[in-house]
This record gives C-alpha cells, sequence and structure tokens, in this order.
C-alpha cells in the first residue's frame, strides 16, 4: 500500500506541477462556457440597443399603429424602447409599384444597418394571416414577442368585424396568450435553458475530466513503455499497484482541479453584485441530492474509463495507434450530448432509461436524465432515485469487471513491444498464469 | 557453498512457442553468475520469472530456501535489457522515486546520493533533468538507481548491451565493489568475450534449454582442449618428447602445444625453461564461446529479430 502511495504521489505531483495543469484551470471552465453557456445566452438575451423597424401597412384596419403602440411596452434594461417604429407606410394595396419601390428603400436601410427590420402586413391580414418579416436575422425572443402582439392585433380586429356582444378588450384579455412556467415535481421552477444548461453543464464536466485525464494515464503509460522504465518500475510494485496508483494520483490531481473550480466558483458568487444568475439554475447546483450522485457518477466513471485508457496505454505503442481505440470511448460519452434534445423532451421514456441503465452510457446519461426529472430527496417512491441507484450498482459491478481485465491484460501488454496485438492475442494474454 | 537462488525445471511457454524449457540452475550466494546464450535463447525470460515479473508456468523457485515474497523485491536491483528513465523528472527526483519504491530509507538515499553521483562522475548533473543528459550518462544514472538501496541480489539483463569501453571498465569495478560487500551478482549477455573476464559461474543457455553450468574454471577444464603457447630462444625440438604434449605446431621461435587431458602444464614449463630461454609462457583457455560452439551444436550468433525483443 505504501508503494502503491510513492506511485501516486509521483503521478500527482508531475500533472500538477506542469504549467498545463494551470492553463487547464483556467481555460477549461472558459471552454466549456463557450460551448454551453454562450450559445444559450446569445439566443435569448436581451437586445442591447433600440432596434429599429418600418412597417408598411397595406391593410385598411390601422394595424401599423396599433403595432406600433403595443410594441411600446417592452423596455430595454436601461429602460429605453427595446422597439422604435420610425416610419409606417401606408400604401394602397393596388399600387404594386409604390410597394416595390418602398421595399427596395427599406431594404437598403437594412443592408446599411439604419433600419433593424420591416413588416409588410398584408390587406386583409385579419383574414389571410399575412404578414411579412423582412429581417438580416431573426432574434428569437423579438418573434415571439411580434407574433404574440400582431396576433393579438388580427384577433381584435377579427372580434370587431364578428357579432360578439361584449366589451371586445374584456374578450381579447379573456383570449390573451400565456408564457407557460414550467415545474417539476416538488415544486422546483425550471424554465428550458436552465434545464438544457444544467444537464449540459455537468455531463461536460464528467466528458472533459474523463476524455482530459484518461488520455495524460494513456500517454503518460504509453511514455513509460517506450522509455521501458515500466519494467524497472514492475520490479519493486505489483502491475496492477501501479496501474492504480497511476489512476488514483491523476483522480487526485482531478479533484485539485474541480476543487479549485468550486472555489473560485464561490468567490465569484459571492461577488456577484448585481449580475442576474437564475434561480434554477442555483436550484440546480445547490441540489445536495444530486450533487451526491453527480460526485458518485463522476467517480465512478472516472475509474471505469480511465482503467479502460490504461488498458489502451498497455497494448500500443504509439499515440497514433492509440487514436483508434480513443475514438469509441469519446463516442459513448459524448452520445448523451448528441441526444440531449431527446432526452430533455423524454427523460422517462423506454429508451432513455435503457440508454441510462448500461454501464458505459450511465454515469452521462443517468446525470443527464436526473437534472431533467429531478431529484429532490433519497425517496424510494421516486423511480428517477431507483433507476440512478441501480445505475451506479451496475456501472459499479462493470467496473470491477474492467479493472479486473484491465490487470491481466495489462501485466503483459507493458512487456510486449511491437506489432499491435490483435484481439484474440489480448484475450490469451488475459489467460496466462 | 550457500544457494542463494535455485530455480528447479522452470518451464515457460508463450502459445506454443517454449521459451524456457525445463531449466534448473543454482546461483551460490555472493557469487557473479553469468546467464549466456544467443539472443532468443530465453535469457530475459528466465530473469523476467526471477524477478516475479512473469510467472513460470511450472517449476520452482527458490531464494535462500523459500518462496519469493513481495518484500523480497525490495533485496533485489534490477536492470532491465532496455533501458529507460523519465525524461522530466531531476536526477536526485528519479533517484529518490526508485528507491523509495524499494523501501528505502529517504534519508539513506540522500546521504548515499552524494557519494553515488560522484562516483559516476553525475555530481554537477544533480539538478538537471534526465532528458538533459547523453545516453552514456543516462545508463550511469540508471546504474545508480538500480544499485543505491544496496540489494543483496543485482539482477543485470544484458549487462553491457548500449555500454562503451569506458563505461563497462566502470561498471565491472562497482561490480567487483559489490561482490566485495556480499552482493549475489545474476546478468545475462550474449557478449561472451566479457562475460568470461567477469562471471565465478555460468550457465549457457540456447534455444529456452540449459547446454551446460557450473563454476567457470570447472566448464572450461572440463570443456576445453588445453593449448600452450611459448615465445622463446633456442631449439626447442625437445619439447614435443615432453610428456603429455600430444601435438605441437611450431615456427622459429614459437611453438604451440597441445596437451594431453591429465598433462601437468607447470611441469611442462619447468622443463622447458632448463634448456631454452623462456620469453612467454601463457595457457591458452578455451574461449566460451568455443564451448559453446562445440557444446550445443551451434552455427551462428546473428543479430536480433522478430517481436518480442527477447523472449
Amino acid at each position: 500500500m505504501s508503494k502503491m502511495w510513492i506511485i501516486i504521489k509521483r503521478e500527482y505531483a508531475q500533472v500538477v506541477k506542469k504549467k498545463s495543469f494551470l492553463v487547464g484551470i483556467i481555460l477549461t471552465p472558459l471552454f466549456m462556457v463557450g460551448i454551453t453557456v454562450l450559445p444559450a445566452m446569445l439566443a435569448t438575451k436581451k437586445a442591447a440597443d433600440t432596434e429599429k423597424i418600418a412597417i408598411i401597412d397595406l391593410s385598411d384596419n390601422n394595424i401599423g399603429n396599433k403595432f406600433r403602440e403595443s410594441l411600446a411596452q417592452y423596455k430595454l434594461d436601461n429602460d429605453d424602447p427595446a422597439y422604435m417604429v420610425t416610419e409606417i407606410h401606408t400604401i394602397n394595396p393596388s399600387d404594386s409599384l409604390q410597394l416595390i419601390q418602398r421595399r427596395e428603400e427599406l431594404d437598403s436601410l437594412i443592408r446599411d444597418k439604419e433600419l433593424k427590420s420591416y413588416f409588410v402586413i398584408n390587406s386583409r391580414a385579419d383574414e389571410s394571416d399575412s404578414i411579412v418579416l423582412v429581417a438580416k436575422s431573426f432574434g428569437l425572443r423579438a418573434n415571439s414577442r411580434f407574433e404574440r402582439e400582431l396576433s393579438y392585433i388580427l384577433s381584435g380586429i377579427r372580434l370587431e368585424k364578428s357579432d360578439v356582444n361584449l366589451a371586445i378588450d374584456s374578450v381579447l384579455k379573456l383570449t390573451r396568450n400565456i408564457e407557460i412556467t414550467h415545474l417539476a415535481p416538488g415544486g422546483r421552477e425550471r424554465d428550458f435553458f436552465s434545464m438544457y444548461l444544467g444537464g449540459i453543464i455537468f455531463v461536460m464536466i464528467i466528458f472533459m475530466t474523463i476524455i482530459g485525464y484518461g488520455q495524460v494515464l494513456m500517454r503518460s503509460i504509453i511514455e513509460e513503455k517506450n522509455s521501458r522504465i515500466i519494467e524497472v518500475i514492475i520490479s519493486s510494485v505489483s502491475p496492477f499497484q501501479l496501474m492504480a496508483g497511476k489512476v488514483i494520483g491523476l483522480g487526485l490531481a482531478n479533484l485539485t482541479q474541480i476543487g479549485i473550480w468550486i472555489i473560485f466558483g464561490m468567490i465569484i458568487y459571492n461577488f456577484r453584485g448585481n449580475f442576474d444568475i437564475s434561480p434554477q439554475i442555483t436550484a440546480t447546483i445547490f441540489n445536495p441530492v444530486f450533487l451526491i450522485y453527480f460526485l458518485l457518477y463522476l467517480l465512478i466513471g472516472y475509474i471505469m474509463y480511465s482503467t479502460l485508457f490504461a488498458l489502451i496505454g498497455s497494448i500500443v505503442n504509439t499515440d497514433k495507434e492509440a487514436q483508434n481505440f480513443i475514438f469509441p470511448i469519446t463516442m459513448t460519452l459524448i452520445l448523451p450530448v448528441m441526444i440531449a434534445m431527446y432526452i430533455i423532451q423524454e427523460p422517462d421514456s423506454t429508451i432513455a432509461i435503457t440508454l441510462s441503465l448500461i454501464p458505459i452510457f450511465t454515469p452521462t446519461m443517468m446525470v443527464l436524465r436526473m437534472n431533467y426529472i429531478g431529484i429532490e430527496s433519497f425517496s424510494l417512491a421516486n423511480p428517477m432515485i431507483v433507476e440512478a441507484t441501480l445505475g451506479l450498482i451496475l456501472t459499479a459491478l462493470t467496473t470491477l469487471f474492467i479493472i479486473w481485465a484491465t490487470a491481466r491484460i495489462f501485466r503483459i501488454g507493458i512487456l510486449m513491444y511491437g506489432k499491435r496485438p490483435t484481439l484474440p492475442e489480448i484475450i490469451k494474454w488475459m489467460r496466462y498464469r | 557453498m550457500n544457494e542463494y537462488l535455485k530455480l528447479t525445471n522452470i518451464c515457460k511457454s508463450y502459445d506454443e512457442k517454449k521459451a524456457v524449457d525445463n531449466l534448473s540452475l543454482i546461483v551460490p550466494k555472493g557469487s557473479i553468475y553469468g546467464i549466456i546464450g544467443p539472443n532468443g535463447a530465453g535469457k530475459t525470460t528466465t530473469i523476467r520469472m526471477i524477478m516475479n515479473i512473469i510467472a513460470p508456468d511450472s517449476g520452482e523457485l527458490l531464494i535462500n530456501g523459500q518462496k519469493p515474497t513481495d518484500e523480497f523485491r525490495n533485496f533485489v536491483g534490477y536492470l532491465p535489457e532496455e533501458r529507460g528513465l523519465y525524461k522530466k523528472m531531476f536526477l536526485h527526483e528519479i533517484i529518490t522515486f526508485l528507491a523509495d519504491l524499494k523501501g528505502f530509507p529517504g534519508k539513506k538515499t540522500a546521504s548515499l546520493m552524494d557519494e553515488w553521483l560522484e562516483k559516476m562522475s553525475l555530481a554537477d548533473y544533480k539538478n538537471k533533468r534526465v532528458e538533459e543528459l547523453s545516453k552514456g550518462m543516462q545508463q550511469k544514472l540508471q546504474f545508480i538507481t538500480t544499485l543505491i538501496h544496496q540489494p543483496e541480489l543485482i539482477i543485470l539483463d544484458e549487462l553491457f548491451s548500449g555500454l562503451d569501453p569506458l563505461n563497462i571498465e566502470l561498471v565491472k569495478n562497482i561490480l567487483l565493489d559489490e561482490k566485495r560487500r556480499g552482493t549475489t551478482i545474476l546478468f545475462s549477455t550474449h557478449v561472451m568475450e566479457q562475460a568470461e573476464k567477469l562471471c565465478d559461474f555460468i550457465c549457457l543457455i540456447n534455444g529456452g534449454r540449459k547446454v551446460l553450468d557450473g563454476r567457470l574454471t570447472e566448464v572450461k577444464s572440463k570443456f576445453g582442449t588445453n593449448t600452450i603457447q611459448i615465445d622463446m630462444e633456442g631449439d626447442g625440438s625437445f619439447i614435443r618428447n615432453i610428456p603429455g604434449v600430444k601435438a605441437v605446431t611450431s615456427d622459429n621461435n614459437y611453438m604451440e602445444l597441445e596437451l594431453s587431458a591429465d598433462a601437468d602444464s607447470q611441469a611442462i614449463l619447468r622443463q622447458v625453461s632448463e634448456k631454452v630461454a623462456v620469453r612467454r609462457f601463457e595457457i591458452m583457455e578455451p574461449s566460451l564461446y568455443k564451448i559453446f560452439i562445440d557444446v550445443a551444436g551451434v552455427k551462428s550468433m546473428g543479430p536480433k529479430s522478430g517481436r518480442e525483443a527477447d523472449v
């Protein structure tokens, strides 16, 4: 045991003392923010400037003016109006020449960035629902606002034309669109953004940890094999002690990294000032039940996959040979991210449950599902808790098997140089005394 | 004679190939023992089994009359055939790391380190990284890491491979020092000329099987044909009639005598020096190489080939 500790200490020091460790601590969160938070934030961010909008109104119900009034309710953070309708051109629908000229003028204004977008409200828009928005790009948030307000205006016009004997305003209130608030069982408030973000962030932590540290482990074994020092080492410790020492040493380096992130995260959180952090995200991050499962899955996933990386390192001779083996591992790890959209919609589907109970997928898939379904307590009445625990047991058993098989292959593989062995050869190694 | 290491009927096969076939040998305590044979003879496999890096298929391996324990590893210094160290580590780090792995106390490592670095002319490099050293220096460093924990058994696979002549001398002297401390030394080589100068005992193996073993001098006298070379001044024609001389080839001032097995070379010297002036009188021992060729019936000792370095 004390010899394994010497291996652990060296592996740990070798990683932590490197400059790349520091760089990784800084760059990894930036990278994760880059590929998860930013696109989501950009898609939903509030516009920074007032958007200038023009309207070509071919209808005879004054839709353009009504639309301008209704847009006035939307404000930016600094209380400036979110949208400003610069001009409304009321054109007779039969005057197609003027329409073409106006559109050409407005098109060139958009190209010159004088204008963000313009609407073409066709005649009898209330019957045909025919409204065109011309712009270089469309924001999700703006688009849903425009659709909501225009639907409201058009509904009003249709009501006026009908024989309803009620005050139109009160009817409109009855038909007003709503935004749905999403709640998890137990009352946790969630929205699409934080659900997606929460899940992906945790999966990314597992993914980057395993791929990053797994490859460091694999490379160091290949290097030890190539420099032949491995034979000196296993004349002092058993191959299993060497392998386990490396896995644990690198795991501790990894924990150090995550620990530093947590400390910095807490510091930033305390000094966040006015910066608004979605309460849903906070609720996910500070859910102790989820965090316990997450850490267990991170741990077992790391051990399972890094053992596989050790296996690869022991049977190949070069990084290049190793690439063929790394690809399927990367794919199994990245699968939940690829099908995250489906899992969000159907976290309880048979496919999702089945995939999350296949041990090689379990760490990432289960974390993703736990995030969407939500676990608030250790109650076995919650099927998610049952599945998460079952997944943990299955993964642990699989990991034990992988460790056993790898230990048997490792001790032979590290002494074999030259040609990469075939699968039957590797299986034969397992049977050697 | 104290049996330090004893192998009995050791076998090891890889698939159908017998790497080591029914090998038995005894390494006496405090001796220098050479396992000698061509590439592919099974030397490395034998050494790896002694090191417990691989397990024999059958047979018994005893150290001091007992089955080797994990603790045994701490008392062995092992230099594998292929040399290498962690390139990024500092010299003092790697020496300490490998000594730690042997369970050698850190204080003792620190106190011995400077002495060893001095002996190997590496003192100036103590705080340098391994990769900054030349190949020859790395070899010397590796010897330090093999020996610093004061092992009672030193095992060196292909001892001479990659060493330049200067370092071979250095290493020989160090091994003789170790032997004086009472250390048992086992090494393998295919360079028989070097082995002859260093070994007390030898074991010749070929194709995984033992060809012969024993004390070097005994092996030589048993298998050799004794030859004497004489440089002299005067008429040496009488020499061919001395009892024990089987055949003579002669030049003007030079004679080569082939002796019968029971001949006494010292008696011959006395008789010769009575009548002629002897400038040189040398008993030519047969070379190990010649014995090996004769006994094993091997024709070539060609270069290594194949996928495993040496099974």
